[in-house]
């Protein structure tokens, strides 16, 4: 009678890209411990690059076979692991950005990371493979387990990240903020997990879809308990406003680069989860639509409150990573949107809105921490006046962070401007109109935010006339960040196109 | 299934202590310590559920498993963030970790 589901020889190839990284992370870990301490660790860099690519390489195949049987007629996802894990559209696109977004912030990093600062450079490579996998796994997990063990990878590993650079004490105050929030978070994400189990006997999220309408008429308050207790988690793991005081700290006292991590990865990784779970659960059967609407409703009010207290943090700050964080905090607002709307409602094509603006998203955050990091090399201080001159003392660096700026604050012709604009109007379209109203008035303040930073690159004499020095992967990846937000300005179609051709929200979100 | 009441409202004082722990307490090790509470909390509403609910199954016991296992090696680390902050500062009391945002 029991059903045994272990892992065979044909589930190992659905899960190359994780394994791919697994064992990169062994290899590296063992190099790292082989090597004679006077040995250059920046080659352990490459070496952690090398393996995100090769997993990324996975991943376009997986994509590529799916749209091959997608052609033939056939299933366009993969089971495995007692449908614990699914290899479909959905998890693939989120987990070709993480790589790609942790690739580039690895390769930012070379050469900008030093020794005095970071005594231990060979894990502070490595250490985001294993939290890549986590992020991984949370994009495509079907099953509460599964995807709390994603979420707790990632997160153990971020805690170690952050607190690297163990001779500041910054570095460690900030690990500590970190591991007391993400706990926190994490607790209350287990315990509405745990009313989901409880009232429907599973954790697939399928089969709580299934079950959960029939508990719906007895244990109502219990429904709300579990939905609540997980919005409240997820807030927390987001940032989202009013949860949202750790992100500055935290995001100051971490090294540059993981900074980067937290903003991109570990947020869109936690985006993934909740999308997954609340489209998953949330719809079920019932005939109890007041329950559904005051679920969305919280969301809704929570991203609204993320965009206005992000910008009104944020106009103020005079630290650029703190100002950073903020407008991050605003950022998670605005892809938030997407989910709370109703998707009953002539509104399907959220997905694609949503990873549209976290394409556009990544980049201006990888790009703009990249700038971050040269300037900080530089000038050894994250205060907006660092920025002073720099047109003048690296002319291309403040042209490319001019566009980063643009799509962070949502002008036209950048990545940003379009993502804005879609989420815009779907909130229109779904009768939101408070929110749009919201986005709208937040995006037209955000402007006097990044302007801040273009007054002072372009008007403002700096107290050296010195030119900055650029590493040349750094300033690879500033050029590429900037590139990629211009032309996802220029031509936002293909992409949509192609995203809306790729994912189909019955087959991606209903797991089975 | 008169049972199953009892041990979530015990659950439920476990998770609100926890939380008034993380909240409120100013010595660090208390604070990872109230986290910890609010983990077992959770640990045994899955228990209580995998028992008394209305579909008992062995599922909640495997979920309480692995949530142990991760809290452990969560709180390893935390300490050890923890014993890297005391090397800097010599104190636990977390009012005085304020150096940041200054």
């Amino acid at each position: 009678m029991i059903q045994t589901n272990t892992l065979t020889w044909s589930d190992t190839w659905y899960m190359a890209p994780e394994l791919a990284l697994v064992v990169a992370t062994l290899v590296l870990a063992a190099l790292d411990l082989a090597l004679p301490r006077r040995t250059n660790r920046d080659w352990i860099g490459w070496g952690a690059l090398a393996g995100l690519v090769a997993a990324g390489v996975f991943v376009g195949w997986h994509i590529h076979d799916l749209r091959s049987a997608a052609g033939a007629g056939e299933q366009t996802y993969h089971s495995l692991l007692g449908g614990s894990y699914r290899i479909d559209d959905f998890g693939n696109l989120l987990k070709l950005i993480f790589l790609g977004a942790s690739a580039l912030l690895v390769l930012a990093s070379l050469g900008t990371v030093k020794r005095e600062d970071v005594p231990i450079k060979g894990e502070f490579y490595y250490l985001f493979l294993p939290a890549v996998v986590g992020a991984m796994v949370m994009a495509s997990s079907a099953d509460l387990i599964t995807l709390f063990l994603g979420m707790e990878l990632l997160g153990i590993t971020s805690y170690i990240l952050v607190g690297v650079r163990k001779r500041t004490g910054v570095s460690g105050e900030a690990a500590f903020k970190y591991v007391v929030t993400g706990g926190t978070a994490s607790a209350f994400i287990l315990y509405g997990m745990s009313f989901l189990y409880g009232l429907t006997g599973s954790t697939n999220l399928g089969a709580i879809r299934g079950a959960l309408g029939g508990a719906a008429a007895d244990s109502r308050a219990l429904i709300y308990a579990a939905f609540f207790l997980l919005i409240v988690g997820f807030a927390l793991k987001l940032a989202l406003a009013p949860f949202h005081a750790w992100a500055p700290d935290v995001y100051q006292g971490a090294p540059t680069p993981v900074t980067s991590f937290l903003a991109v990865v570990a947020k869109g990784a936690v985006f993934a989860m909740a999308y997954r779970l609340f489209l998953n659960t949330a719809y079920f059967q019932t005939d109890d639509s007041r329950l559904r609407g005051d679920v969305f409703l919280a969301l809704a009010v929570l991203a609204a409150a993320a965009m206005i207290v992000g910008i009104a943090g944020a106009l103020k700050q005079q630290s650029a990573k703190r100002l950073l964080a903020l407008s991050g905090v605003a950022n998670a607002g605005v892809l938030l949107v997407p989910l709370a709307l109703d998707v009953t409602d002539l509104h399907a094509s959220l997905f694609s809105e949503f990873l549209y603006y976290f394409i556009a998203y990544v980049f201006m955050n990888v790009g703009a921490f990249a700038v971050l990091t040269v300037i900080l090399r530089d000038a050894g201080s994250d205060k907006l006046s660092a920025f002073a001159g720099l047109y003048h003392r690296a002319p291309w660096t403040a042209v490319a962070m001019t566009a980063l700026l643009c799509s962070l604050a949502g002008l036209p012709i950048t990545g940003g401007f379009f993502g804005k604009l879609f989420i815009l109007f779907a909130s229109v379209q779904t009768k939101a109109y408070w929110l749009a109203a919201i986005l709208l008035a937040t995006t037209v303040v955000s402007y006097y935010v990044y302007f801040s930073f273009i007054r002072q690159m372009y008007m403002r004499t700096g107290d050296t006339d010195g030119k900055v020095a650029v590493p040349v992967p750094a300033g690879i990846v500033i050029w590429l960040s900037a590139a990629a937000t211009v032309a996802l300005g220029l031509a936002p179609k293909p992409v949509l196109d192609w995203v809306g051709g790729v994912y189909s929200l019955a087959v991606d979100f209903v797991a089975r | 299934m008169s049972m199953l009441g009892s041990y979530l409202t015990l659950a439920a004082v476990l998770f609100c202590v926890g939380l008034f722990g993380v909240l409120t307490k100013r010595n660090a090790i208390i604070v990872l310590l109230s986290i910890e509470l609010m983990l077992n909390a959770v640990n045994l509403n899955l228990v209580a559920f995998s028992k008394y609910g209305a579909q008992p199954s062995l599922a909640g016991q495997i979920f309480s498993l692995f949530s142990m296992t991760v809290a452990a090696a969560e709180a390893a680390v935390g300490i050890a963030v923890l014993i890297a902050l005391y090397r800097r500062k010599a104190t636990v009391n977390v009012d005085e970790y304020d150096e940041l945002g200054r």
